[in-house]
């Protein structure tokens, strides 16, 4: 592996991990509630779908972007539904949207399959992108990728320095505390899910007008449980949510990339580098410190007051 | 009088219908993946659909059926259900299908890419690896790097035998060309295909070929300003810039075939395996960059292997520890194909 | 607007609630209907092709039977997992190595008594496919991971594993280079029963059903796990050893899991191939959490949910659906289901006007 290799490889990685990175820090936003929802790979796709055939029928990316963030509210809030209202449980019910979510998009989305849609095309940033090393690596991408540079630090401050932050961490810890402040324990976790599934539902879209340009069925391929995985690597914070992303996706392109140099190692062994090195760095880090930040109300349903 | 007219107009036209429906002919087909792949069950469904046209035969399909228990089930209950003609298109259909067909007899069997056959049961599959060898002709000639690419799906026979025709051909017209393989592991998944495509432009390919069912690998391909084949269908839609041709499926004149001979009652069970003689694979029409005597020489080429003149995989040709595997003067048989587990000289990468 | 109060029932609602599920299942037909409609195919045929594809004659009740096997063992060892509310995802790992341990057994002693080497097959399964669930929880145990992206991150691995293994050392010579193990030896198969297509792996989920009942319902570790279930506090307080229930647990589930996974390959397929994998592991989820972790409720779970995606081959076939239209189905129904368990739990009165 050259020199030459590295800088590729590392825009490569940005690329590859930006579509996981949304998802996750929905996913996050989600958490940070007390919401676990494990549909993020039903979300994305909808999602998915929604920006491709937008898209394709009105020839506007970003309408295209937007509706896909509206479709994932749409998708998210059927888990809303039925947790919040109903007090299902939130594991099978995230388990049963990623079901439906697939079902429902590859069901829709069979008859949009073969054709194309405008989407985002890499569009370097002035000076920047002139810098060596650094400007092909982070500054020669499409507008997708440079949104969420910008992103993680935003809901940094969202989480700790806004009212609405606060309150939302809040009723993810202790929701019973919360309401007892008067906290509305119930609008929070609603906007935890719908805001949550925005971010998921632009991930689909990354997938479908950024990364490619197309739809086929299965676009998603496991991203969004990956998502789910790396918020728990994360530990529950956005800085550790790029780390996360970045490092799955430099090692799917890296992994590639040795292939592609003509290593002689089965490529089974190669692919499971992704997956076993995630479990590597959370062990690691768990040796660390103990502290991972958890939300102490996640998965637990708020009991309607009587 | 007017009541038995009517009378008669009605037995007649009920007479009209009950012999079309007695004629009709029902014909199954099982796929391994949804069609919506745009690759691999889409060419085979775009058969299925010439077959509906014709007169007298309904077709049904169930799509994205596993290989195992599950395709066991799903032919077992075409065959309940009176179907005349059953295609399964997928390799690990084969064992299922087989036990199907021992007790259904009057029902015809049609297995594609496996090897075994019975009474009423055929296996058949198309010489992919002969338009494969064009379009490595075509690449070779294409590249200034001498080096291409190839976004490979799983490492089973069908895929490094259309590696090493690739590799072939390209080599004919460009003795130095290497051509290197990344696995994705994938039939259909457009996201890893196109950054499998992009690590392989980064380590030097100038032309990118493919064997998944989606178009990822043309976009990074154009992207990058060079060259790509395409597989399965016409990719030129998704990558006009660079799409210099693709070896395509077209199953329509071999289904359309099998289904009159049902008909007129002159089938039998056969290993079938035709290829550009009988048009079931060809070469999607050449990009305008393909310069005009590289389209010659390749279209004499193909001239050559329909005409049987040419075989793709005649030696000397070695494997890539230098041994010889076909000996020079001799055609690999059809067995060697179908089990080829290793990769010509010119191949970097490895088939595990 | 007449407003109401939710208010928990105190009583238990009886034969009332399978209105309310039966209700909760029409309600997702319904949806489906629409989406059927919305494609143009006709919904009441469609809905009655589904349902007499999946259980309307002997070969369907058949097929669907086989189909719920794994799903039922798969879902018995997520349950056990549950129990202690710890969050098991691994079930379609674990079912991978149950498959790949017995495979192993199966091909090193072919040549074994069939009761002799089924039995080592078992219990190189359970091995296997405990194994892969002890690692989550010792490293929970020891380290505090989580095991949701434990078990989650294990699955692939397995998957990858057992690629790895039939695509190259297992591979049969005689497969013209297509990822299989050689056809296993008939002392090696679980037969089926009688004329009927169905394996006697049924026997099996019947033993481990009811040994499962046996467990919870009767013996002290059972009782101990059901009581750290409810609240871990509760349990070190009482001096329950938590940590080795939580191994313990984890190593049941995945070794039902493997067992499955045994059935699997030895009854259904007969082999070892990449097509064994086709996500029990995550219906089993599904399935224990629906049946609210009891064994005779999975059973039928797993019977219906299985019905279903037999059926859907039979409205792809008749009707030309699109094979997604089984997700969607399931889908609607699980969550349908599961928002009406609010029903069974609490009840609205309306709120008198002041």
């Amino acid at each position: 592996m050259t020199l030459e290799m590295i800088i590729p490889l590392l825009a490569a990685t940005i690329v590859a991990g930006t579509p996981i990175l949304y998802a996750t820090l929905g996913e996050m936003i989600t958490e940070k509630s007390g919401v676990l929802n494990l549909g993020v790979e039903g979300i994305m796709i909808v999602g998915g779908l929604t920006a491709f055939l937008v898209a394709h029928f009105t020839g506007s990316p970003s309408l295209a972007f937007f509706a896909a963030g509206a479709a994932g509210i749409t998708t998210a809030s059927l888990h809303g539904i039925v947790c919040l209202v109903f007090q299902g449980n939130q594991v099978v019910s995230g388990l049963a949207l990623t079901i439906l979510g697939t079902g429902f998009a590859n069901y829709f989305g069979t008859s949009y399959v073969g054709l194309s849609a405008p989407g985002f095309q890499p569009m370097a940033v002035p000076l920047l992108a002139d810098i060596p090393a650094i400007g092909p690596i982070f500054f020669q991408h499409d507008p997708l990728v440079y949104l969420t540079y910008i992103l993680p630090p935003c809901l940094w401050l969202f989480f700790n320095n806004t009212r609405y932050g606060l309150g939302l961490r809040a009723v993810g810890e202790f929701p019973e505390a919360a309401a007892a402040a008067g906290l509305n324990a119930r609008g929070y976790r609603w906007l935890g899910i719908l805001g949550g599934g925005f971010f998921m539902g632009l991930g689909g879209a990354y997938l479908s007008l950024a990364y490619t340009h197309l739809w086929t069925n299965n676009l998603t391929a496991g991203r969004g449980w990956i998502a789910v995985a790396l918020v728990i690597f994360a530990f529950w914070r956005p800085g550790r949510a790029v780390f996360g992303a970045y490092l799955f996706g430099g090692i799917m392109a890296l992994q590639l990339r040795l292939q592609a140099t003509g290593t002689q190692l089965p490529s089974s062994l190669l692919l499971m580098l992704p997956y076993g090195l995630t479990v590597f760095v959370l062990v690691l880090s768990s040796l660390g410190h103990r502290r991972t930040n958890e939300p102490a109300a996640l998965g637990v349903n708020v009991e309607p007051a009587d | 009088m007017r009541i038995i007219k009517v009378m008669s107009v009605v037995l007649c036209s009920l007479g009209i219908a009950f012999a079309a429906m007695a004629k009709d002919m029902n014909v199954g087909f099982v796929y391994v993946s949804p069609i919506g792949d745009a690759g691999y069950s889409f060419a085979h469904d775009k058969g299925r659909l010439a077959v509906e046209e014709m007169d007298g035969v309904k077709t049904a399909y169930v799509e994205s059926v596993k290989e195992g228990p599950d395709s066991e089930r799903v032919i077992l209950n075409m065959a309940r259900k009176g179907y005349d003609i059953i295609f399964a298109t997928s390799f690990g259909y084969m064992d299922p299908m087989l036990k199907v067909a021992k007790q259904f007899p009057n029902t015809v069997f049609m297995h594609c890419s496996g090897f075994k056959k019975a009474e009423n049961m055929s296996n058949y599959f198309g010489r992919m690896y002969q338009a494969r060898y064009l379009s490595g002709m075509v690449a070779g000639a294409m590249t200034k790097s001498k080096i291409l690419g190839y976004v490979a799906a799983f490492p089973i026979p069908e895929v490094i035998r259309g590696i090493n025709a690739f590799t072939l051909g390209a080599q004919a017209v460009n003795p130095e060309v290497s051509v290197r393989v990344v696995w994705t592991k994938t039939w259909y998944d457009p996201a890893t295909e196109k950054e499998a495509a992009k690590s392989l432009l980064d380590a030097g390919a100038d032309v990118i070929a493919q064997h998944q069912d989606s178009p990822g690998p043309q976009e990074a391909a154009q992207e990058k300003g060079v060259y790509s084949i395409g597989y399965n269908s016409d990719m030129s839609t998704f990558a006009p810039k660079s799409h210099l041709t693709a070896p395509v499926w077209n199953w329509a004149p071999y289904y359309k075939q099998i289904v009159n001979q049902v008909k007129e009652g002159t089938w039998k069970a056969e290993s079938a395996w035709p290829g550009m003689d009988a048009g079931i694979v060809k070469l999607a029409p050449f990009g305008p960059m393909v310069p005009q005597d590289v389209q010659d020489t390749v279209t004499a080429k193909q001239a050559e292997i329909a005409s049987g003149a040419f075989k793709v995989f005649s030696g000397p040709v070695k494997d890539q520890q230098g041994a010889v595997k076909i000996a020079d003067g001799t055609v690999a048989n059809d067995e060697t194909l179908l089990g080829m587990t290793w990769f010509v000289e010119g191949v970097v990468g490895t088939t595990e | 607007m007449q407003r109401f109060r939710i208010i928990k029932r105190q009583e238990r609602l009886g034969w009332r609630s399978c209105f309310i599920l039966l209700t909760a299942i029409a309600l997702a037909l319904l949806l489906s209907a629409v989406m059927l409609v919305m494609r143009g195919t006709p919904p009441v045929e469609g809905i009655l092709t589904l349902f007499k594809g999946a259980f309307g004659s002997r070969w369907a009740i058949e097929d669907s039977l086989i189909k719920a096997i794994p799903i039922f063992l798969c879902s018995l060892g997520v349950a056990t997992a549950f129990r202690l509310q710890i969050w098991n995802i691994g079930a379609e790992g674990q079912f991978a190595l149950g498959a790949i341990g017995a495979t192993w057994a199966a091909l090193t002693f072919p040549e074994l008594p069939k009761p002799v080497l089924l039995s080592m097959m078992i219990g190189a399964a359970c091995i296997a496919g405990g194994v892969w669930g002890m690692i989550p929880a010792i490293l929970r145990q020891r380290l505090g991971t989580n095991e949701i992206i434990v078990t989650l991150m294990m699955n692939y691995i397995a998957i990858l594993l057992l690629e790895y293994l039939v695509y190259g050392i297992w591979k049969d010579p005689a497969s013209y280079g297509f990822p299989m193990t050689p056809m296993f030896s008939e002392q090696a198969i679980v037969g089926k029963i009688g004329t009927s297509g169905v394996n006697s792996g049924i026997f099996h989920c019947l033993v481990l059903g009811v040994l499962f009942w046996i467990f919870f319902t009767f013996t002290r570790t059972g009782f101990e796990l059901k009581a750290s279930g409810d609240s871990v506090r509760a349990a070190r307080y009482a001096g329950i050893p938590y940590n080795y229930l939580v191994v313990l647990v984890m190593v049941l589930s995945g070794a039902l899991a493997g067992w499955a996974g045994f059935l699997e390959a030895s009854a259904t397929i007969n082999r070892l191939q990449p097509s064994i994998m086709v996500g029990y592991g995550y219906t089993a989820i599904v399935v224990a959490w629906l049946a609210r972790l009891n064994p005779l409720n999975i059973a039928i779970t797993s019977f219906l949910l299985a019905g279903l995606r037999v059926g859907v081959e039979s409205l792809q076939l008749d009707m030309q659906v699109p094979a997604a239209f089984g997700g969607m189905i399931e889908g609607l129904i699980l969550m349908t289901v599961l928002a009406s368990g609010f029903f069974v739990h609490y009840k609205m009165v309306p709120v008198r006007k002041q």
